[in-house]
C-alpha cells in the first residue's frame, strides 16, 4: 500500500501530500473512534476485572513476542484494495484507506500489541483518554506512510530495512508489554475504580442521580441521564433521595426539591449535621456539649425518635438511611464499629467491629452494606449483607499509603461510590467501583 | 587490659536492625536456613558490631535487645512494636503517642498533622479520636483471634545509650507468632511467648 502514496500514483508532489494529510486525519480519526468506542464500553461494564485481565494479556502476549508460546492472532489476513485508487476520486480512497488502517482490525497483524491495546482501553473505561491513546495508533500507521518517503526515494526499499531489524522490533515490543502488564496491575484502576468527580466528597447517589459537596461549599446534583449540574451555593453534607435532596447550611439542615429548589422541610438549628434522606425521614446528627445523638425525624408528622446517644469525643459520623434501615458507626479510643438498625421491628445488630481499625461512614443499597476501616499504612473499603445470616465481608479496594485514605462513601446503581482523600493537601476526589 | 570503649555506629545499628527485621519477617516458620541465616547475620553484622560496642550493649536479631526468634507483635509500624508503660503503641522513632493508624495524637486522643494542630478533615472539621488499644492483649488477639493474651516477663538490655526493656505477650497457646512451636520465655502460669514488644525508659547505660 505504502507505493500508493507516491507522484507516480497520486500524479504529483502536491496530490500526495494531499493523499497524505487525508489518509493521516482518516487514520487518526478512525483509531480515536475506536478509543472512544472502547472505552465507553469499559465504562458501561465496569473496569473492575478488565485491568487486571489486561495486564494478564499484555504478559502473554509478550510470551508471544519474545517467541516463548505461539498463538495465532485473530486478524484480516488482507491488505488495503488496490482497486480503489484506480475506481476511486483521491479523497476517496485515501480516507477509506486511513479508516481501514486505523481501525486495526481490518489488515494483517504483524504483533500482538494491538490487542493488548484493545483491553488496555477497555479497562481505561474512560472514552476520551482512551479515544486519545487510540488515536495516537492512527498517527503511527499514518507516520508508516509519511516517514519513508523521507528517507529514500523508493519507499518499500526503506520498509525493507526496517523488516531486516525485525528481531529487535519483536524484542523491544516484548519489553514494553511487559512494562504495560506492571503498570496496568499497579494502576489505581486496578481496583476497579473510575473517577467520578475531583474537588468532591460526601457522595449520595439515588435513581442514577448523583450528589456530592465541593472544598469550596458548594452541592452539586448532577442529574440522571445527563442535562447540566444543579448546584447549591454555601451548602454541605448532601444527601439524595428521588426528587428530595437534603443538605446543611449555616441555618440547618434544608430538604428541597432539587430540580425546583422548592423547600418542603428544615430543621432550624446549628447543632445538627450529617443528614440522610429517605422520605419522609429524615437522620441527622444533633451535636451539644454532653451528647452526640442520631436522630430521626419524620417530616409528615414532625415526630423524632432518638436511635443512639453517645458522649463526645466518641463519634457517630454520617449516618445512611435506606430501604427502612439506618446505618452508623461507632468509633471511641477503645473500639469503632458498623451498626444497622431496622426502623420497623428496632433490631439491631452490629455488622463489624474492631479494636484496631476505624469502621466508619456505612452507606446503604439494597442487601448491601458498604463502609470504610482505616488501619495504619492502609485504608480498606469493605462490603457485607445487611442480612444476618449472610456474615461474609469483602473487600473491595485497598489504598496502601499512609498520606491517603477514604473519607465517606455511597452506593447505588450496582456502584459504591467513595471519597479518596489525601491528607497533606486535603483533595479529595470522588470514584466508584463495581460490586 | 580493657577492650576500648567505642560508641556503637547509630547508622550501623539502624542498618542492622533494618536489615534483621526484614529477615525475621520473611521467616515464617524457624527453618534451618532460616536459622542458619539469622546467625550469619547476626556473627557477620554482630562481629561488625562488636569491635565498636560497649561491653554490655546488646545484640540483636530483629531488635535491639531481642536476641531470641520470636517475632513482634503486631502494630501500627511492625516490626517495632514499641509501647509505653500501659502496652499502648508509641512511635517507634519519636516514642511519642500514636493512634492505631499510626498518626500521633494530643493527650485526648485527637490526630495531630505535621505542625502539631489537630488533624482536620475535607470538611474543615476536626477528626475524632480513633482507636488506640494496647499491643499485646487487644492488637495481637483481635488479629490471631486470641483472647488469651497477657504481658507477663520482660528483660532488659542497654541499647542506644538507654536502657530498653523488653516485653513478652503471652498466650496458653503452643504456637507463636512466627507459626512454629513456642516458648516458655519469662512467661508464667502455663503461658507461653507469642510475641515480643519493647519499652524504652530513658534511662541512660
Amino acid at each position: 500500500m505504502l507505493e500508493t502514496f507516491t507522484p507516480a500514483v497520486c500524479g504529483s508532489r502536491k496530490r500526495q501530500i494531499v493523499a497524505q494529510v487525508i489518509f493521516t486525519v482518516t487514520a487518526v480519526a478512525t483509531a480515536a473512534a475506536l478509543g472512544l468506542a472502547l472505552g465507553l464500553a469499559g465504562e458501561l461494564l465496569g473496569a473492575k476485572h478488565a485491568v487486571l485481565a489486561a495486564a494478564s494479556l499484555a504478559l502473554v502476549a509478550a510470551a508471544r513476542e519474545a517467541g516463548l508460546v505461539r498463538f495465532p492472532l485473530p486478524q484480516a489476513r488482507r491488505q488495503v484494495p488496490e482497486r480503489w485508487r484506480f475506481e476511486l476520486p483521491l479523497p476517496l480512497w485515501a480516507s477509506g484507506y486511513g479508516a481501514g488502517l486505523g481501525a486495526g482490525f481490518f489488515t494483517f497483524q504483524p504483533v500482538s500489541t494491538f490487542w493488548v491495546a484493545c483491553a488496555g482501553a477497555l479497562a481505561l473505561a474512560r472514552p476520551l483518554p482512551a479515544a486519545l491513546c487510540f488515536s495516537l495508533y492512527g498517527a503511527g500507521r499514518a507516520a508508516m506512510v509519511v516517514w519513508p518517503r523521507r528517507r529514500a526515494a523508493d519507499p518499500t526499499a526503506a520498509v525493507e530495512r526496517l523488516t531486516r531489524r525485525r528481531g529487535a522490533l519483536l524484542r523491544a515490543n516484548a519489553l514494553a508489554l511487559v512494562a504495560c502488564a506492571i503498570l496496568l496491575a499497579l494502576a489505581p484502576a486496578a481496583g476497579g475504580a473510575t473517577l467520578v468527580a475531583t474537588d468532591a466528597y460526601d457522595p449520595s447517589w439515588s435513581g442514577g442521580s448523583l450528589a456530592y459537596a465541593t472544598r469550596d461549599g458548594r452541592v452539586v446534583v448532577r442529574p440522571a441521564g445527563g442535562g447540566p449540574d444543579v448546584v447549591f451555593a454555601n451548602a454541605s453534607e448532601p444527601a439524595l433521595n428521588g426528587q428530595y435532596l437534603a443538605y446543611k447550611d449555616d441555618q440547618g439542615i434544608h430538604v428541597v426539591r432539587w430540580a425546583t429548589r422548592e423547600e418542603v422541610a428544615s430543621v432550624q438549628s446549628t447543632m445538627v449535621s450529617d443528614p440522610a434522606l429517605e422520605w419522609p425521614r429524615l437522620a441527622f446528627l444533633r451535636r451539644d456539649p454532653e451528647f452526640e445523638r442520631l436522630v430521626v425525624r419524620n417530616l409528615d408528622n414532625g415526630t423524632n425518635a432518638v436511635h443512639v446517644s453517645v458522649k463526645p469525643p466518641t463519634d457517630l459520623g454520617r449516618p445512611a438511611l435506606r430501604n427502612g434501615r439506618l446505618a452508623w458507626h461507632v468509633s471511641s479510643r477503645k473500639e469503632s464499629r458498623i451498626v444497622l438498625k431496622s426502623l420497623g421491628t428496632g433490631v439491631k445488630r452490629v455488622v463489624a467491629r474492631s479494636e484496631i481499625g476505624l469502621l466508619k461512614d456505612p452507606a446503604l443499597y439494597g442487601a448491601r452494606i458498604a463502609w470504610v476501616d482505616g488501619r495504619s499504612g492502609a485504608s480498606h473499603l469493605r462490603l457485607g449483607w445487611v442480612q444476618p445470616k449472610m456474615r461474609k465481608v469483602k473487600t473491595l479496594e485497598t489504598m496502601r499509603a499512609r498520606t491517603r485514605a477514604y473519607w465517606t462513601t455511597g452506593m447505588g446503581g450496582g456502584f459504591v461510590y467513595s471519597t479518596r482523600w489525601t491528607l497533606a493537601s486535603g483533595a479529595t476526589s470522588i470514584y466508584r467501583t463495581g460490586l | 587490659m580493657q577492650p576500648p570503649e567505642l560508641r556503637p555506629s547509630t547508622g550501623l545499628d539502624r542498618q542492622a536492625e533494618k536489615l534483621s527485621a526484614k529477615l525475621a519477617e520473611s521467616t515464617t516458620r524457624l527453618s534451618f536456613l532460616g536459622r542458619l541465616g539469622a546467625a550469619a547475620l547476626a556473627v557477620a553484622g554482630g562481629s561488625a558490631v562488636a569491635a565498636a560496642v560497649k561491653p554490655d550493649e546488646a545484640d540483636a536479631f530483629h531488635l535491639c535487645g531481642h536476641i531470641w526468634t520470636t517475632g513482634s507483635c503486631p502494630s501500627p509500624y511492625p516490626p517495632l512494636s514499641r509501647i509505653d508503660r500501659k502496652g499502648f503503641p508509641l512511635h517507634p522513632q519519636s516514642g511519642r503517642p500514636i493512634d492505631n493508624l499510626g498518626r500521633l495524637i494530643d493527650s485526648a486522643g485527637y490526630a495531630l498533622d505535621g505542625s502539631g494542630n489537630r488533624l482536620r478533615g475535607p470538611d474543615d472539621e476536626v477528626l475524632p479520636p480513633a482507636p488506640r488499644t494496647r499491643v499485646c492483649e487487644d492488637w495481637t488477639g483481635e488479629v490471631k483471634g486470641l483472647k488469651d493474651l497477657r504481658i507477663q516477663g520482660s528483660w532488659f538490655r542497654c541499647c542506644g545509650g538507654q536502657i530498653r526493656k523488653l516485653v513478652d505477650c503471652c498466650s496458653f497457646s503452643r504456637r507463636r507468632i512466627n507459626g512454629d512451636a513456642s516458648l516458655t520465655g519469662y512467661c508464667w502460669g502455663g503461658r507461653r511467648v507469642y510475641c515480643v514488644m519493647y519499652y524504652d525508659t530513658g534511662l541512660p547505660c
